[in-house]
C-alpha cells in the first residue's frame, strides 16, 4: 500500500516547506534524499571526468556512469544497454532522432504524422524538417475528450508517411494514448515510431522490446531524477545507422588536420562531457522508483485522481478540459470567465502549487478554443488532503471574483 | 482569503476586468499595437489614432488575465485624450510603481494604486506591465 505521508518523508523539500502542495509533477517531479544526497557524494567522493583517465578514480566513475546504462535499460525492458544513448532530457532526445534518423530519409513530399496533442517539443523539431525537406507534416487529431481519432489515424497512413511520433501520455489532457495498436498499425506498414514517454516514465510500467517502438524519449527530472539529464532508446538497428550530429570530445575514434572517424553508439551521440553526476542521479533516481510497486503506485494515483475529479466538478463553473476513457493522473481545468494565472495566483497564496497556461501545446489550446487551462498533476506523495485544499480555495476564489 | 491577494484583486481590478473600458476591436485604426506574452499567451491589441500630437481615439481588444486586461483598460482610460508628453509620463509613473516600493507621501493615481500590489506575486509583473511596455515604446519612436 503507498503511505503518501511516509513517501513525502523521503523529500527534503517538503521538510523546508511543510505546508506545501506541489500538484506539478508533470512538469518536475521532486527529488529523493538519496538522490540529492548520491548527487552531491558523487562530486564530494568520486568525481573525475569519465572515459578519458587511467587513474583509479576515473575509472570507477567511468564504470558508475556507465552502470547506469544497465539500469535504465532494464527500467523501461531494453534488450541491450547499447540502446540507451544519454541526451540532455526528451527535447533533446527528440532533436537528435530528427536530424540524425530521420533527416537523410525523409524527401520532398514525403510525410511526417505526429497528434495533436503533441507538446511543443514533439512537434517543432518534426516540423522544421518538414519545412527543410519540403515534406508535410500530417496531424492525428483528437475529439472532444482529448482522444486520438483512430479512424482518422488510419487514414492518414499512407505510403508517404515516413515516421510516427506521438506522446505516450498528454501533458495538458492526461490522455493515455493506446500506443501498443497505433505502433502495431504503423509498422504494418514498415513505419518508424517515436514515442515520447516524458509523462509515463515515472508511473507507468514501460517495455520498449513489447512495445516494439523504434524509439523511446524522457527525462530524468519528471521522474525524480536531475534536470538536464534525459534518454534515448533507440533500437540497435537505427543507432547502428545513424550519423552523429554534434562533434567533439569523447565521441571520435581516429582525428587528423584533414579526417576524422567515429566511436560506434551509443557513445558517439554524446559529445563532450556530459551531465555525469546528473546521470549518476538518473540511476538513483530509478533506483528510488524500483523500491516500490508501479502497479501500488498506479493504483493509489488512480484513487486520487478520480477523487480530484469528483470533487473538482462540484466547484461552480469549473469545467474539465480533456476526459478521455484512459486517463493519467494529470487533470487540467478552465472557467468560462477567470484566467488560468489569476487561478494560480490564487491557489499559490494558500501554498499550493498548480501549472497555468497553454503547457506548450499551443495548437492543442486553439482546438478546445481556450487560452490555456490551470493544471494538477499528481504523483505518490500528493494526498487526498490537498485535493480538498485546491478544491476549497477554488471555490473561495469563484466566489470572490464573481 | 489572504489579505494581499485581496488588495491586489480589489475592486479597480475587478471592475475593470469586467466592464473594460474601451474595449473594442478597430482592426481600421491607423496605429495597432499588439502587446504579447509568449509564455502565458496573453495578448492584446490597441488602436490607436493619433492627431496633432494626441491620443485622440484609443481602444483595445483581446484576451489575458485579469491582473493583464484591467492593466490595459486603466491605461486606455488614462491616456485617451493625452498629448504625447503626458502620455509618455503617465507610463512612466505607472511601470516606477510597479518597479518601486511608494515612500510615505507619494502621491499615485488611485487606479494605479491596485497593480503596485503586483510586485507581492511572483511572476505577475509583466501582467501589470504588458501593454503599458508596449505603449510607452510606441510613443517614444512616435514622430
Amino acid at each position: 500500500m503507498i503511505k503518501p505521508e511516509a513517501i513525502r518523508q523521503d523529500f527534503p523539500i517538503f521538510v523546508h516547506h511543510p505546508t506545501l502542495a506541489y500538484l506539478d509533477n508533470a512538469a518536475t517531479t521532486q527529488k529523493p534524499e538519496s538522490v540529492i544526497e548520491g548527487i552531491a557524494d558523487f562530486y564530494r567522493k568520486e568525481n573525475a571526468n569519465i572515459h578519458r583517465g587511467v587513474y583509479p578514480l576515473a575509472a570507477a566513475a567511468t564504470e558508475k556512469y556507465e552502470k547506469v546504462r544497465h539500469i535504465v535499460a532494464e527500467f523501461i525492458g531494453a534488450s541491450s544497454f547499447k540502446s540507451i544513448v544519454y541526451s540532455s532530457g526528451t527535447t533533446a532526445s527528440i532533436n537528435l532522432v530528427v536530424q540524425s534518423f530521420l533527416e537523410k530519409r525523409l524527401n520532398s513530399g514525403d510525410e511526417v504524422l505526429i497528434s495533436a496533442m503533441e507538446h511543443h517539443a514533439n512537434l517543432i523539431p518534426w516540423q522544421m524538417l518538414c519545412k527543410k525537406k519540403d515534406a508535410r507534416l500530417i496531424i492525428i487529431p483528437v475529439d472532444k475528450n482529448g482522444e486520438i481519432d483512430m479512424m482518422a489515424f488510419k487514414d492518414r497512413l499512407s505510403s508517404r508517411t515516413k515516421m510516427l511520433a506521438l506522446t505516450h501520455i498528454s501533458n495538458t489532457l492526461g490522455s493515455i494514448n493506446p500506443i501498443e495498436e497505433i505502433i502495431e498499425l504503423a509498422h504494418q506498414r514498415a513505419i518508424p515510431v517515436l514515442i515520447d514517454g516524458a509523462q509515463s516514465v515515472a508511473h507507468y510500467p514501460i517495455d520498449v522490446s513489447a512495445l516494439d517502438c523504434d524509439f523511446f524519449v524522457f527525462s530524468a527530472h519528471k521522474c525524480f531524477g536531475p534536470t538536464g539529464v534525459g534518454i534515448l532508446y533507440g533500437k540497435e538497428e537505427h543507432l547502428r545507422e545513424m550519423e552523429p550530429v554534434v562533434f567533439g570530445g569523447d565521441m571520435i575514434r581516429e582525428v587528423s588536420y584533414e579526417n576524422s572517424s567515429f566511436t560506434t553508439y551509443p557513445q558517439r551521440f554524446e559529445a563532450g562531457t556530459t551531465n555525469i553526476a546528473g546521470i549518476v542521479g538518473l540511476g538513483y533516481a530509478i533506483e528510488y522508483l524500483q523500491k516500490y510497486n508501479k502497479a501500488e503506485i498506479l493504483q493509489y494515483l488512480t484513487q486520487l485522481s478520480e477523487y480530484a475529479h469528483q470533487e473538482l466538478e462540484s466547484v461552480d463553473g469549473l469545467e474539465i478540459i480533456g476526459k478521455a476513457g484512459a486517463k493519467s493522473a494529470i487533470l487540467s481545468f478552465a472557467f468560462e470567465n477567470i484566467h488560468p494565472h489569476d487561478v494560480a495566483t490564487f491557489l499559490g497564496t494558500e501554498n499550493i502549487a498548480v501549472r497555468a497556461g497553454h503547457h506548450c501545446t499551443q495548437p492543442l489550446m486553439d482546438f478546445f478554443n481556450i487560452p490555456g487551462t490551470s493544471r494538477a498533476s499528481f504523483t505518490f506523495y500528493n494526498t487526498f488532503e490537498e485535493v480538498d485544499r485546491m478544491v476549497k480555495v477554488l471555490k473561495e476564489m469563484k466566489q470572490f471574483l464573481s | 482569503m489572504n489579505d494581499k491577494l485581496k488588495q491586489l484583486y480589489k475592486d479597480v481590478i475587478l471592475k475593470h476586468n469586467n466592464e473594460p473600458y474601451h474595449y473594442a476591436k478597430k482592426e481600421s485604426a491607423k496605429h495597432v499595437l499588439e502587446a504579447y506574452n509568449p509564455l502565458c499567451g496573453d495578448k492584446f491589441k490597441v488602436f490607436l489614432e493619433m492627431e496633432e500630437g494626441k491620443i485622440q481615439s484609443i481602444h483595445f481588444h483581446g484576451y489575458g488575465c485579469a491582473i493583464s486586461k484591467a492593466s490595459t483598460s486603466v491605461m486606455v482610460k488614462a491616456l485617451e485624450n493625452q498629448d504625447i508628453e503626458a502620455a509618455q509620463s503617465l507610463c512612466k509613473e505607472f511601470l516606477f510603481s510597479l518597479q518601486h516600493k511608494m515612500k510615505e507621501g507619494d502621491a499615485l493615481r488611485e487606479d494605479f494604486e491596485a497593480f503596485a500590489a503586483a510586485k507581492e506575486f511572483p511572476g505577475r509583473m509583466k501582467c501589470a506591465s504588458l501593454s503599458w511596455d508596449e505603449m510607452i515604446g510606441f510613443l517614444n519612436e512616435f514622430k
